[in-house]
């Protein structure tokens, strides 16, 4: 389990956990970072750029709130 | 409310996530023009559309863009709200339009999972299939629909396909009852979901008979829904909000607490959960609906994202898009600007010649025309200001902006959300203001609303405009890609960012005080602009400024003129003058007959006194009166009190101060000169100090006015709309309180080093 800032550019995974503030926490989830979820790093840096369920996202780590990823190829 | 008119008329609600199309199917259903776009937060207002289809009106409501309808921020309060027919202002909606859009289905589903747990009919458009077919996906609609027990359509907006089956699927539906809602959650969820449910309308039965107990239903329930969303969003804000006395709100966050609890030990961790349900049911009505999934997004697209989005490579073209975009505005406006002032010049010399003098013709030359103008000038700026905002909004470019541009705003205590108000603001910032809505951090959005009027918007472009062309010397470099005028004005919307950075630095680090924002941001997909929908924004934006800023305009225009036309001095005051105006006019007549006397002196001095006669004038007029009373302030920014008369006439609205300027200043020179040049650039350039004779204008008086212009808070409107958005009126007040104390000290500064400078 590491931090989704510690993927190298190309590198995927699933979301294993989200720790931190609760409602970020929740907002996060909802946008599709929910445990299991399949991510791809596409820009690795801050903000960083990932891929989730076929659609880019613009991320930046919250202080409140931190996306743990299990490493593996993770096809979606 | 009768039977009749309730089975004539349906109200239908439009509601998807963020570019889904949503803003495309509604234009396309209702043929109401409307702004259209694709990144997050562009439609925050609320958008009514009217249709008739079988005989039926339909009320369209389009709601804001949202990914769920979680009651956190106020779009989605305002969804929520307006779904469960709880506003007063909307009808409660016979039909959900739930858009999802085909290449993200299973993130779309979500919120649809949330629709569904509404209890109204739903109908479901499914939009870019094409999208979705080119990266080798295949869905089926009639499966889909068996899933979600709703009926789904496949439409194409921008091509108008299957928009007359989603019709009749909404008219059908109408009539039918709503579908039994999905089971997401754990029974133990669903039990304290109902037992809370029972407690608030236990609670609540005192108020409800008396304010809202007249809906269709008889007595009305308390939504499932939101008891749902009260256990669900830990942060409160629904909870807030919910109108109970405040002995029982006390009650109601023990419970709350006592329920999440009760839960978490049941397995159920809150509000975990929700996320995990939704999506393991989302997965499992895809399952076998869609096929052919895996192929990777299109490959060019990640080429352009490789560079567009690259740390130094994207920024630098980000500067460039930026940089081209606003010496466009200047340099291609020119012609039509030119060819529209000679035509005014070319209509108030036919009025001048058709007319006598007095005081109708005074009004209709230099207050009615003088005022259409000056609306009509601005219309090609605005135009190309437009038409590049929004191809860079539908291309997809604009949330890349937002992510690049994050890394620079979290160095002033904001996030990359921020950026998109603020890149509004700059076309006006009253839409800037509203599209902060999206920004969920209250300090985050309170401090990105008090930092966007200092935003240099399109009416400050007048007035740069007009100061650029008179002063500043047309130098160009780099084989005419760069011009000194637009670089000016490139400098003036900098100087706005960067007060703007440092106020909002200072509020971050003050008043508003808060922990650094997260920034997650959807990257749509880069698509063409498609060509109809720039070209509608740009007409229906001109529009917009012609009917609201316009109007305002035209009628300070007719005031001002008012203000500086009367009071009219008396014969006595002006005898002299007179006697000395009809003396030289009679010599010139005998000049005629008489070729000894040289014709041009006595033209000139019979043009000195007309303008000494009209100068007497506005000096008395009331307008000059306050002008002069306050000119000892404005004179250390170099200001007479003619210009300061015009920025009390602009403090309505700042656009005015070109057109009072214009009245000021042209009064009483000769229509007929000035070919080919701005007439009022020529009076600007020869307006001299009544002391000295110093020409009262320069660089750095102009500089010291674009300065103030670019810092002040001149705008009722913007201030209004502060006032709404923040519901104070402490804001607005310290919104123009310190823009306009910013104002005043950088003109001073401006004008007083730009003076040493020149010296």
């Amino acid at each position: 389990l590491i931090p989704l800032s510690r993927l190298r550019a190309g590198q995927s995974g699933r979301v294993g956990q989200v720790r931190g503030k609760l409602d970020v926490v929740h907002r996060l989830q909802e946008m599709g970072l929910f445990d299991g979820a399949a991510v791809e790093m596409v820009r690795p840096g801050s903000p960083c750029i990932i891929k989730l369920h076929g659609q880019r996202l613009g991320f930046r780590m919250d202080d409140l709130a931190h996306v743990m990823i299990h490493l593996g190829s993770a096809a979606s | 409310m009768s039977l009749a008119t309730e089975h004539a008329a349906y109200t239908i609600a439009l509601i998807g996530n963020p570019n889904t199309g949503k803003s495309t199917l509604f234009g396309a259903l209702s043929g109401v023009r409307q702004r259209t776009g694709n990144y997050p937060g562009v439609t925050v207002e609320r958008k009514l559309g009217e249709l008739t289809h079988a005989g039926r009106r339909i009320t369209l409501v389009d709601l804001p863009g949202t990914y769920s309808l979680s009651a956190r921020s106020p779009d989605e309060m305002i969804a929520v709200d307006v779904l469960l027919g709880r506003r007063p202002d909307v009808p409660p909606p016979d039909v959900v339009l739930c858009v999802v859009s085909a290449d993200s289905l299973e993130r779309h589903l979500y919120l649809v999972s949330q629709v569904l747990e509404l209890g109204r009919p739903v109908v479901v458009a499914l939009t870019m299939t094409d999208l979705a077919q080119g990266r080798g996906m295949e869905i089926d609609p009639e499966q889909l629909s068996r899933r979600l027990g709703v009926p789904v359509v496949e439409v194409q907006a921008r091509r108008g396909l299957g928009l007359e089956r989603l019709k009749d699927a909404l008219v059908t539906a109408a009539n039918q009852p709503p579908p039994s809602p999905p089971t997401l959650f754990p029974e133990v969820f669903q039990a304290e979901v109902e037992e809370l449910r029972g407690w608030i309308e236990a609670a609540t039965t005192g108020d409800r008979n008396g304010a809202s107990g007249e809906t269709r239903t008889g007595p009305a329930r308390f939504p499932r829904y939101l008891a749902e969303r009260l256990i669900l969003d830990v942060g409160g804000s629904l909870e807030r909000g919910i109108a109970i006395s405040g002995g029982a709100r006390q009650t109601l966050t023990e419970r709350l607490a006592a329920a999440r609890n009760r839960l978490a030990d049941a397995g159920c961790p809150i509000p975990a959960i929700e996320a995990a349900n939704r999506y393991q049911w989302a997965a499992k009505v895809l399952e076998g609906v869609v096929s052919g999934r895996g192929e990777p997004a299109s490959s060019w697209g990640d080429r352009i994202d490789a560079i567009l989005t690259h740390k130094i490579w994207g920024t630098i073209l980000l500067a460039l898009i930026l940089t081209v975009m606003f010496n466009a505005v200047f340099a291609w406006a020119q012609i039509p600007m030119d060819a529209i002032e000679s035509a005014f010049d070319a209509l108030s010399g036919a009025l001048v010649a058709a007319l006598p003098e007095g005081a109708l013709r005074s009004l209709l030359v230099d207050g009615v025309l003088a005022g259409c103008s000056a609306i009509l000038v601005f219309l090609p700026q605005i135009f190309i200001l437009f038409f590049f905002l929004t191809c860079l909004e539908e291309s997809g470019y604009l949330a890349r902006a937002a992510y690049l541009m994050d890394r620079w705003m979290i160095h002033v205590g904001l996030s990359g959300r921020s950026f998109i108000p603020l890149l509004s603001s700059f076309a006006c910032a009253i839409p800037g203001i509203m599209a902060t809505r999206v920004i969920e951090n209250r300090n985050d959005r309170l401090t990105t609303i008090l930092i966007a009027p200092l935003m240099s918007c399109s009416a400050r472009l007048p007035v740069y405009t007009l100061m650029i062309a008179a002063f500043i010397p047309p130098r160009t470099y780099l084989g005419g890609w760069l011009n000194l005028q637009g670089l000016t004005l490139l400098a003036m919307y900098l100087l706005g960012i960067l007060v703007a950075a440092a106020m909002a630095l200072l509020l971050k680090r003050t008043r508003l005080r808060g922990s650094r924002p997260g920034f997650l941001m959807e990257l749509p997909v880069y698509r063409w602009p498609p060509l109809r929908v720039v070209v509608h924004r740009m007409f229906d934006r001109g529009w917009d400024f012609v009917q609201n800023a316009g109007t305002i305009i035209f009628a300070v225009s007719i005031v001002m003129w008012g203000l500086l036309y009367y009071p009219r001095l008396g014969p006595e005051e002006l005898a002299p003058l007179v006697a000395e105006k009809q003396r030289l006019e009679q010599a010139l007549m005998q000049e005629a007959d008489d070729p000894s006397t040289p014709a041009e002196e006595l033209a000139a001095s019979l043009e000195l006194v007309s303008n000494r006669i009209e100068g007497l004038q506005k000096r008395q007029s009331f307008l000059g009166r306050m002008g002069r009373w306050i000119e000892p302030a404005v004179r250390p920014l170099g200001w007479d009190w003619r210009i300061g008369s015009a920025v009390i006439a602009a403090f309505p609205a700042r656009e005015i101060v070109v057109s009072t300027i214009g009245v000021i200043f042209d009064v009483g020179s000769d229509v007929e000169e000035g070919e080919g040049q701005s007439r009022l650039t020529e009076a600007l350039q020869a307006a001299r100090w009544p002391d000295t004779g110093r020409p009262l204008f320069g660089v750095p008086v102009a500089l010291s006015i674009m300065v103030f212009f670019a810092l002040c808070a001149q705008c009722a409107s913007t201030l209004a709309v502060i006032g709404r958005e923040t519901e104070s009126v402490a804001w607005p007040v310290f919104t123009f309180v310190y823009m306009t104390t910013l104002a005043y000290l950088a003109a001073l500064v401006t004008y007083q080093a730009a003076s040493w400078l020149a010296a």
